[in-house]
């Protein structure tokens, strides 16, 4: 039997506190106080979650039998996985390289992973990509500045 | 009075007007493109005011709010998508009326019922705000603590589908709002080690990776970054005359009454309001069956309750330092950037700025206005600005916003972290505003809480045995027990019915 998202959102939530609740521990309460200490509102927090969560399970079970549209359409798991990809690698290029060196690449791979079912061409697409680049730079450097990563191989 | 002249003289400057011009045509096109928001224009903007001046950045912050707001009946009018929820009603006649024919004179409703809504609800927010915070000054901690509970609980009762998922996207909220050093003893909590993260989660980069990142990603992946194309028939001319106003007269009081009221409250909002006044629009009607078929009084009722719960919204905001809303919890993360803190102290020790504030969304409704009557006929071309051209831009903003923080590259991780957060929130159906809402809130909700214990020399009473105090937790205690009386109630009619 296929597990509805609210059972499975109650399980992490209940994985998620567990984990918390641990880490809470090692807060350090100070000695005499008049008032509850740090570790309240983390004790809050997890109790709120434990309690939904637990909600949440026993509706997904009780709405087990009921059929659950699947949130992606065919594909989207695999395309937002790629998506998210491509934001981590663009962020760990931009750390060592810098923001000028990543982002003329990192714009073209947006544009054609954003795409969808529209046309693209390669070499509009460069150039924009390049323009974007050279526009937002200037922006925020010169106009806002703003300082933008330099890349740690050119610290 | 005359902090207001000299805030108003402040938003005419040239440089200053020019910013807002810009601004709320930029938010234009964020409202009226389904998808993208006001929330998100000021995700994007905040990171830019760091280098700017408190005025300057307020300026271009409440700016673009005003115009995104407003923006959002172009695209339900002319595509019958809405651009964010507070124009679905919008969409029930204003899209029929562009079938008729009437684009224009939908789009000149829109245009006039939000400037009605704006600037009779920001008016009101002015004069009503520094009464308010008076009062506020003679409220102790045990108060603000029931406050931010009570609006914590009402945005969290809520949320769409569920309580418990709103509850628990108010924990995760909290629990976020616990990294760092607690606000009291200093204690650090779930840093794991890391100095970066002994400041907390940077609000920016929380917005910026909820926000912009997760929803550009999950949008693509879902396949809804494509829109019809719109007619662009009948836009000549305003389309809306005095005479039309005069007909609708009792719609448009009543929708303007009901939208500030609505926006006054935490967690409600356009998103509400706009649908209450169409059902009223729609009960007083004498004609209550051509509703849906393009009556222009369903399109009057929704526009100006929508941009009347502006000004609502901007009343717990300034007076108590309480955000009612996404967008307003933004706004007051922008104040904190410039090291300010809205609330009863804000209003009554720095009048100016606060005057600013509201002569701004005054000057910012007004331009909006005009920008939209000069501009009415590009409408439907806002509508085919390619998205994947757009989009990379807002990713590429937001890796500078993020950087931008703090100038370190761990800010940009922080957003990654909370965008796949996002994603997974959205897929579980969990409600992102409890989330924003209560992370916003909850230092001050530790703070308030601690505070009370400790000037009551450990006692927990003073929370109940205080009247303004215990009114809003039994607020807070009837928002969560509700949903399920309700659900009780409707269960029970059902059954006797069969």
């Amino acid at each position: 039997m296929k597990m509805r998202r609210d059972t499975i959102t109650g399980i992490v939530g209940l994985l998620g506190c567990a984990f918390f609740l641990m880490q809470t521990q090692s807060i350090k309460q100070p000695a005499k106080l008049l008032e509850p200490g740090p570790r309240l509102l983390p004790y809050v927090a997890i109790i709120l979650i434990a309690l939904s969560s637990v909600a949440l399970i026993i509706k997904g079970y009780k709405d087990r039998n009921i059929e659950e549209k699947p949130y992606f359409p065919k594909g989207g798991v695999l395309k937002i996985t790629k998506s998210y990809l491509m934001l981590v690698v663009y962020a760990i290029a931009m750390t060592y390289l810098g923001f000028l060196i990543t982002t003329p690449f990192a714009t073209l791979v947006f544009i054609y992973d954003l795409k969808g079912t529209s046309r693209v061409k390669l070499v509009p697409s460069i150039i924009i990509s390049v323009l974007v680049t050279a526009a937002l730079y200037a922006m925020f450097v010169f106009g806002f500045q703003v300082k933008l990563p330099a890349g740690a191989f050119f610290e | 009075m005359t902090e207001y002249i000299n805030a108003l003289m402040i938003c005419l400057q040239p440089i200053n007007l020019l910013l807002i011009v810009a601004m709320v045509s930029l938010g234009i096109v964020f409202g009226a493109i389904p998808g993208l928001s006001a929330t998100l224009g000021i995700a994007l903007l905040l990171p830019i005011t760091f280098g700017l001046s408190t005025e300057t950045s307020f300026v271009l912050l409440l700016a673009i709010w005003i115009g995104g707001v407003s923006g959002t009946f172009i695209s339900a009018v002319l595509i019958g998508i809405p651009g964010s929820s507070s124009a679905i009603a919008t969409c029930f006649d204003g899209f029929p009326m562009t079938r008729n024919g009437q684009a224009g004179k939908a789009l000149g409703i829109g245009m006039t019922a939000s400037f009605i809504g704006t600037v009779g609800s920001v008016a009101i927010a002015t004069v009503l705000s520094p009464v308010i915070a008076e009062f506020a000054l003679h409220l102790g901690p045990w108060e603000y603590f029931s406050l931010c509970f009570c609006a914590i609980t009402l945005v969290a009762s809520l949320s769409k589908g569920n309580i418990f998922k709103g509850i628990m996207a108010a924990g995760i909220g909290l629990l976020m709002g616990c990294i760092g050093m607690d606000p009291i003893n200093g204690a650090n909590r779930f840093t794991f080690g890391n100095v970066y993260l002994s400041s907390g989660i940077s609000t920016v980069a929380q917005m910026l990776g909820m926000f912009a990142m997760c929803q550009i990603i999950r949008d693509s992946a879902r396949g809804e970054a494509k829109m019809p194309d719109a007619d662009v028939s009948m836009m000549k001319g305003l389309g809306v005359g005095i005479k039309d106003i005069v007909e609708n007269i009792r719609t448009i009081v009543f929708a303007f009454v009901v939208g500030l009221w609505i926006g006054f409250l935490p967690g409600m909002g356009s998103g509400i309001s706009n649908m209450v006044a169409y059902g009223y629009a729609k009960s007083i009607s004498k004609n209550p069956e051509s509703f849906g078929k393009g009556n222009p009084s369903g399109v009057w009722a929704s526009e100006t309750a929508n941009n009347a719960s502006l000004g609502g919204a901007l009343i717990p905001m300034m007076a108590l330092g309480i955000p009612g809303d996404g967008i307003t919890a933004m706004l007051i993360a922008g104040l904190t950037i410039h090291g300010l803190q809205a609330g009863p102290l804000f209003m009554t020790e720095q009048p100016d700025l606060a005057m600013l504030i509201f002569a701004c969304v005054m000057v910012s409704a007004i331009v909006t206005y005009l920008v939209q009557i000069l501009t009415k006929r590009w409408f439907p071309y806002i509508l085919k600005v390619p998205y994947h051209y757009l989009y990379t831009v807002i990713l590429v903003i937001s890796y500078i916003g993020g950087y931008g923080i703090s100038n370190i590259m761990f800010n940009i991780y922080v957003m990654l972290a909370l965008c796949l957060l996002s994603v997974f929130m959205s897929i579980a159906g969990l409600p992102t505003s409890p989330l924003v809402l209560a992370f916003i809130l909850s230092s001050k909700l530790e703070r308030y809480f601690r505070q009370g214990i400790s000037y009551a020399h450990g006692s927990y009473a003073e929370f109940i045995t205080r009247p303004i105090s215990c009114a809003l937790l039994i607020v807070s205690l009837v928002c969560v027990i509700w949903p399920f009386v309700s659900d009780y109630l409707k269960q029970k009619k059902a059954a006797e019915a069969k």
